[in-house]
């Protein structure tokens, strides 16, 4: 398209005026989490600390506990990708290379049902955990968060295995592979890049949430870093050079992979509706 | 057919994990609702809905809900669609704002409650500091500490947070019309406006409803946000449906009553993404 340099130079400011938007809170967060514990209640604010320390990063990373909620929240999360990609993956075959009736029902029901709140789940997990004696572990928030990760997993594999032509399963089955054999030696290969993305996004899912943690952990032991950083929030109410640097460290892995593993996101989480 | 038997085998699984940590749970929270399950004396029960109807706790918890996703998503669609526009078009560096552009959304959504109740805190905040230094207002504002603007703080913030996303999608909208759309509108004369009108936005419909579907879902449900920035308050000034269940079930123990209200909430979402299902359920077929 033709680009005159008076539409260019609007294209700049408006991006601009954006970019100001998007980042100014990351400034504040990155600044505030330099500044000393007296600075950063300071009144009139600095915009820059005066003196930058790493003072509030130590404490919290050596007094705080977040060594282990950091831990947590890896554990947790990765073992919640695991799970669901495991699972996802055999169902996203199914879905993708048969035929059967109520197929298109099917995969609706799980696409709706990330459409419940989890809201309406929790009260029930709280209970249902306390029963089983769940309640308080990593493993009961991990099948927790498998109600979102789950679905999600599977449309999103679905979508990858579609772009693989059937030829090649026949061409396997051809030659003596049994289906199982056919997903594991030749459609899983195919689509590694697809299934690290889909377990990256589920590890972040369960890495962004907050709710089902509240609900259903209370033992700072094996709370994940986003109910730690939250606890500290409502614990030391002053402290905010210490809750910036806590927000930091917790936003800098996903920000690092969804940055990564942009050109998969619209894709992975808007379903095949978007599909082109 | 062996086929057809072997397809269970690999659905299967994942839906037998998804009913027990999925279907079951929410079968309880219906039974709760009808105080049919763990209650001491079960029995069924419309008092909890009955209440839902009369409470006006729950009345203000639901304009407070039509209030902020209806500012947030008309916020995140314009925006978004100011931002997918700006950043189609062909720039230098285009790479290095579409990093920046989507960081927002990145951060989980409690995290970003709390970064922006520190951008908005009254006396060591940004937005105070930055509005005393610029001489636009005298004192400080009480920017959480006041209904109205409570309600607003948090429209920007969550604003701010989710807009990236809607971008994206409509960023890949903008992307697949094709070129020779446009060389056609010029070689006929058209200017830019036309080809807006006419050819941008037609194309992009289909993009801008599921977006506007999802986004309506993910602020209907939105939770870590509203708890990590004010809790739902001053008051219940900010007190959205999912942040009311949340304080009717572990704080009051009203464990039936907090079922209810998220069963209207399910009923409400179900309700909204029915036509978005309808069109994901025509293109499987």
């Amino acid at each position: 398209m033709v680009t005159n340099p008076r539409f260019r130079i609007l294209t700049f400011i408006g991006l601009g005026a954006l970019m100001v938007y998007n980042l100014l809170p990351f400034y504040w967060m990155t600044m505030s989490s330099f500044k000393t514990t007296l600075e950063v209640i300071s009144f009139p604010v600095t915009f820059m600390p005066d003196a930058p320390t790493l003072d509030a990063y130590r404490s919290i990373w050596m007094q705080e506990g977040f060594p282990v909620y950091f831990w947590n929240s890896i554990v947790t999360s990765g073992s919640t990708a695991i799970l669901s990609s495991v699972f996802g993956v055999f169902a996203a075959y199914g879905f993708s290379r048969f035929a059967f009736r109520g197929k298109a029902l099917l995969m609706t029901v799980m696409l709706g049902s990330q459409m419940l709140p989890g809201i309406l789940l929790v009260g029930p997990y709280f209970e249902i955990m306390s029963i089983i004696e769940l309640y308080n572990t990593r493993s009961g928030l991990v099948l927790a968060l498998t109600t979102i990760t789950l679905p999600f997993s599977v449309w999103m594999l679905k979508g990858y295995i579609d772009t693989l032509p059937v030829e090649i399963d026949q061409a396997a089955m051809i030659d003596g592979a049994s289906r199982l054999q056919t997903l594991l030696m030749v459609i899983l290969p195919n689509i590694l890049p697809g299934l690290v993305a889909t377990m990256t996004f589920a590890f972040l899912l369960a890495w962004g949430d907050v709710l089902w943690a509240l609900c259903l952990i209370s033992e700072p032991a094996v709370q994940p870093m986003t109910l730690g950083v939250l606890r500290l929030v409502g614990q030391f109410r002053v402290e905010w050079a210490q809750i910036m640097a806590a927000t930091v460290i917790a936003s800098s892995i996903p920000a690092f992979f969804y940055v990564i593993l942009q050109r998969y996101l619209v894709q992975g989480f808007a379903g095949s509706a978007v599909k082109d | 057919m062996g086929e057809s038997r072997s397809v269970l085998y690999f659905v299967g699984p994942a839906f037998l994990l998804l009913i027990l940590v999925l279907g079951f749970p929410a079968m309880a929270a219906v039974l709760q609702s009808f105080e049919l399950l763990w209650v001491p004396e079960a029995g069924f029960s419309l008092a909890n809905y009955q209440r839902l109807v009369t409470d006006p706790g729950f009345h203000k918890a639901f304009a407070n809900t039509a209030v902020y996703v209806s500012c947030v998503v008309a916020f995140h669609m314009s925006l978004g669609l100011g931002a997918a526009l700006l950043l189609n078009a062909d720039i230098p560096g285009k790479w290095l704002f579409r990093v920046a552009a989507i960081l927002p959304w990145t951060i989980p959504d409690v995290i970003g409650g709390i970064v922006w109740r520190f951008m908005f805190d009254t006396l060591p905040g940004f937005v105070n500091g930055a509005l005393l230094r610029m001489a636009l207002v005298d004192q400080p504002l009480e920017w959480l500490g006041h209904p109205k603007l409570a309600m607003f703080s948090l429209i920007v913030a969550e604003g701010w947070r989710g807009y990236p996303f809607i971008m994206l999608i409509l960023l890949a909208g903008l992307q697949a019309i094709p070129q020779h759309l446009y060389e056609a509108a010029a070689v006929d004369g058209a200017n830019r406006w036309h080809c807006f009108r006419y050819i941008t936005l037609p194309s992009l419909k289909k993009m801008f409803m599921i977006a506007l579907v999802l986004d309506v879902i993910w602020e209907c449900r939105l939770f870590g946000m509203v708890y990590s920035m004010t809790g739902g308050g001053p008051g219940n000034a900010t007190e959205v449906i999912s942040i009311m269940t949340y304080r009717q079930y572990f704080e009051y123990y009203n464990n039936g009553y907090a079922a209810a209200i998220a069963v209207a909430l399910a009923l409400l979402m179900l309700a909204v993404s029915t036509p978005y299902l309808r069109m994901s359920m025509r293109e499987e077929r």
